[in-house]
């Protein structure tokens, strides 16, 4: 006998694993289950094993310390050889696995998985996703740069805006009143030590269940889950109609989750990884913070509720979604699981779909925020300033210098918060023009204070030029009828 | 058994293989240069530690002097006459305390701007190694940037007849292809010195000469340049860009400006 098989029984002999793997891998699945539409859980699965083989390799070097954070990341980045390829895997590991797990979420949910008896297996991945977005934002905290500080601080005063408890929790989640060292700790510990753990005890367990309850079969019209009958039924459709599931439907599962590393190397490789941006330091108001991809659409949503509505959709809308995600189950636990008898829950996972893709759009070139450097930054294009006069082209000085460009482009150039500016004599009479600019309305502020007659009437002046030769100027209405009437 | 355990080794031969093929997949990315390699120095540094020329003038400059130093709202920079006119010691006052009476903002950290005095002269030598080709002014007799003495302002009207009149007006209500710098609100939003800049080195970016160029056959002298400097800065109303100058200074006061985009 071999030596290898001779240790092999040696092991065997004693730990006894090899009937109960064998049972389980073994056990057959419906046919039309070994589906290409099954391989994203199994993905998310070796995200999660790629992010702790990676993780373990940053933890080396990472220090989880204020001083030195950014500094050992400098490290990684530009002296440790793949040091930032190494980075890179682990920051688009962490994109690619919130992805795949809300791939899998939509999947689950629109083939009918979360119904009886798999109600627990659903409520068990509800937290999941919450632990996986709980990575994906102490992750982005562990970069400790400016937007990762920037970050804290926006979750520091949404936590504060909890009644009665909100300043201890600010104190609990900061380790303080402000951002500092014991942060970064708090921060290292959750990321490296409580939520994995959490999360991988909850992995194992929903696991656990997917092999005893079985992998849900494919959603037939008319083929009604009823609590009496469900269990008989699809072993009698496992067996009649079945596979095991290794070889039959792992190869599907080892291919896709092949792909999927391949794609997280391949992003690694080209886009390289995440910042660090610059150092965390407050003094620094050149910046402008944003949050991860994952985050951006709750980025834009703040950004677009009326301040007063903020507090309320913060504190009362998480709960409600968390709430209704974990009720499903137990509403809509029976029934049909085809979506083509289930419109509204196909709505329902279009109309998210659609909101989140439109918020993180916007999120990634935030027309609400000013910028910051337009008015010094952002040039005139050149057929915007030549067979312009003296006067006009002081007004451009002016346009600039006023840091009207921060909210308004020219070329393409400048901020979004206005209108854009190239053809607004079309748009607008001189009067309309002074009246904008001296009093504002609408989201911009009134320069008649800081701005001196003469600079009105310079920047106006140039105003009046923003428009194609092909088309005439803006006349008031009025004048026509008055004109009209006099005759 | 015999099967089944076979099929577990299968299983894991072909975990294994998907691995290395994996690995031989991203391995050989490893050696050479990717794409996502980060670059020296980090990625943002701080404001204050960029000295590339580039970056300072991209986010500074251009938005009033043109991206390449030139057909922007403001000063003709990239011109290799004014470069010759202007010594480093003026550059770096007007980028550190702007250009007094004209929109020309003060950039240097000690007038609440946000260059630092390293990020001054980083601008100043690379304005230079961009755009001064040598003193073009050598040999010319060229006047000097800052006038010696006052103008005379009476004297002024017969210059600016003769040199500027043909371009600009010849009276307030007859315009001329270069547009009027008699307006009182344009006048108000300049000093001297831009236009003694603009008279010696010209804007060969909008089709101004410089001082050589502006009558027939001979270059103007210093005492024509400063007259009509000094003239013209006569001409500005006591009640700039108010639209009834007789009812004296009813519109608002010039207050400083507010940052306007605080919200
Ligand atoms: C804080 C951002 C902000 C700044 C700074 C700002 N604006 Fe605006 N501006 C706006 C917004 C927002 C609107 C749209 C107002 C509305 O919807 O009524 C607007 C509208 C206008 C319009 C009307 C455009 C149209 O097509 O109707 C003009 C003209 C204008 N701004 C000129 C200026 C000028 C000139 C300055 C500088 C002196 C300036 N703005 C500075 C935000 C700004
Ligand atoms: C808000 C617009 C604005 C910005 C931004 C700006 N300038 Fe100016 N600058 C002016 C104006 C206006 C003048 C006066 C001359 C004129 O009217 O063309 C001027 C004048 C100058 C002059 C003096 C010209 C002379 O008469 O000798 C220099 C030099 C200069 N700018 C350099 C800079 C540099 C360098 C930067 C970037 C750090 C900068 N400017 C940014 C508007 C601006
Ligand atoms: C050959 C024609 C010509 C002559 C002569 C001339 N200019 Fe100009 N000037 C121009 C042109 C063209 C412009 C660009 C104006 C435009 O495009 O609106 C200009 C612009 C100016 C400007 C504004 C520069 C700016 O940054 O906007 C000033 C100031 C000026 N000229 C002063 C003078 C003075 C003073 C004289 C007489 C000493 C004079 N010019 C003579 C053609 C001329």
């Amino acid at each position: 006998m071999a030596w290898y098989k001779n240790i092999y029984d040696w092991l065997e002999h004693r730990l006894q694993l090899e009937g109960p793997i064998k049972h389980e891998i073994m056990h057959p699945v419906p046919r039309k289950t070994a589906s290409w539409w099954y391989v994203f859980g199994s993905a998310s699965f070796v995200l999660l094993m790629l992010q702790i083989v990676t993780g373990i390799l940053l933890g080396l070097v990472y220090a989880p310390s204020a001083a030195h954070a950014w500094d050992s990341l400098q490290v990684l980045n530009h002296d440790l050889p793949l040091g930032w390829f190494l980075r890179a895997m682990h920051g688009w590991g962490s994109n690619f696995m919130v992805a795949v797990v809300l791939i899998h979420m939509a999947q689950v949910f629109l083939f009918g998985a979360h119904k009886y008896p798999r109600e627990l297996t659903w409520v068990l991945g509800v937290f999941m996703l919450l632990m996986t977005l709980g990575m994906a934002f102490t992750g982005q905290v562990l970069r400790f740069d400016q937007d990762s500080y920037w970050g804290l601080g926006i979750g520091a005063s949404i936590m504060g805006r909890v009644p009665f408890i909100g300043g201890p929790l600010v104190h609990l989640m900061l380790g303080g009143p402000m951002i500092n060292g014991a942060t970064l700790t708090r921060f290292f510990a959750l990321h490296v030590f409580v939520i994995p753990g959490t999360l991988l005890a909850f992995t194992a367990m929903h696991v656990w269940m997917v092999l005893k309850l079985g992998i849900n079969e494919w959603p037939t019209p008319g083929r009604i889950v009823r609590r009496e009958t469900y269990i008989a039924e699809y072993t009698e459709l496992a067996h009649k109609d079945g596979l095991p599931f290794v070889p039959g439907a792992v190869w599907k599962d080892l291919v896709f989750s092949a792909a999927i590393l391949f794609a997280v190397a391949v992003c690694a490789a080209v886009f390289g990884p995440y910042g660090p941006t610059g150092t965390p330091d407050p003094t620094i108001i050149a910046t402008v913070p944003k949050p991860d991809f994952f985050f951006l659409w709750l980025y834009t949503v703040l950004s677009f509720l009326p301040p007063e509505l903020e507090t309320p959709f913060l504190l009362i809308v998480p709960p409600i979604a968390v709430a209704i995600l974990v009720a499903l189950p137990f509403v809509a636990g029976v029934g049909e699981k085809s979506w083509w008898r289930r419109p509204v829950a196909v709505f329902s996972v279009m109309f998210i779909a659609i909101c989140f893709g439109v918020f993180t759009h916007l999120g990634t070139y935030t027309p609400w925020s000013p910028i910051m450097n337009a008015w010094s930054g952002a040039p005139i294009p050149v057929e915007l300033l030549h067979n312009r006069t003296p006067l006009e082209r002081q007004g451009a000085n002016v346009l600039q210098q006023k840091q009207c460009r921060n909210c308004h482009q020219l070329g393409g150039l400048g901020g979004q918060r206005g209108p854009a500016l190239d053809t607004v004599a079309t748009r607008l009479t001189e009067d309309q023009l002074i009246r904008q600019v001296l009093q504002g309305g609408g989201n911009m502020p009134a320069y008649g204070a800081a701005l001196s007659p003469a600079e009105t009437t310079a920047l106006v002046a140039y105003l009046k030029t923003l428009r194609p030769h092909y088309q005439p100027p803006a006349v008031d209405a009025s004048r026509g009828v008055v004109a009209m009437n006099t005759k | 058994m015999k099967t089944r355990s076979m099929l577990s080794i299968m299983f894991s031969a072909r975990f294994a293989f998907c691995a290395v093929l994996l690995l031989t997949a991203t391995l050989p990315f490893a050696g050479c240069r990717l794409p996502g390699k980060p670059g020296e120095g980090p990625e943002v540094p701080r404001p204050e530690q960029v000295t590339n020329f580039d970056t300072l003038y991209g986010s500074n400059c251009a938005g009033c002097h043109g991206a390449n130093g030139q057909n922007g709202s403001a000063m003709n920079l990239a011109n290799p006459t004014y470069q010759s006119l202007v010594d480093d010691a003026t550059l770096r006052d007007v980028i550190a305390n702007g250009e007094p009476g004209t929109l020309m903002p003060a950039f240097g950290t000690k007038q609440g701007g946000m260059l630092t005095e390293q990020q001054i002269d980083a601008i100043v030598a690379g304005l230079r190694a961009r755009w001064n080709k040598g003193n073009v002014l050598a040999g010319q007799n060229a006047p000097a940037y800052k006038a010696a003495h006052a103008g005379d302002a009476a004297k002024g009207e017969q210059a600016y007849q003769t040199a500027c009149a043909q371009c600009h007006e010849a009276a307030p209500q007859k315009p001329a292809q270069g547009g009027s710098i008699r307006d009182g609100s344009f006048l108000a939003l300049v000093n001297e010195q831009t236009i003694r800049t603009t008279v010696i080195a010209g804007r060969p970016d909008l089709g101004m000469p410089d001082w050589r160029g502006l009558v027939k056959g001979r270059a103007l002298s210093e005492d024509e340049i400063t007259d009509v400097t000094a003239w013209l800065m006569a001409q500005k109303p006591a009640t700039p860009g108010q639209p009834y100058p007789g009812a004296g200074q009813q519109g608002p006061a010039r207050i400083p400006t507010p940052n306007p985009v605080k919200q």
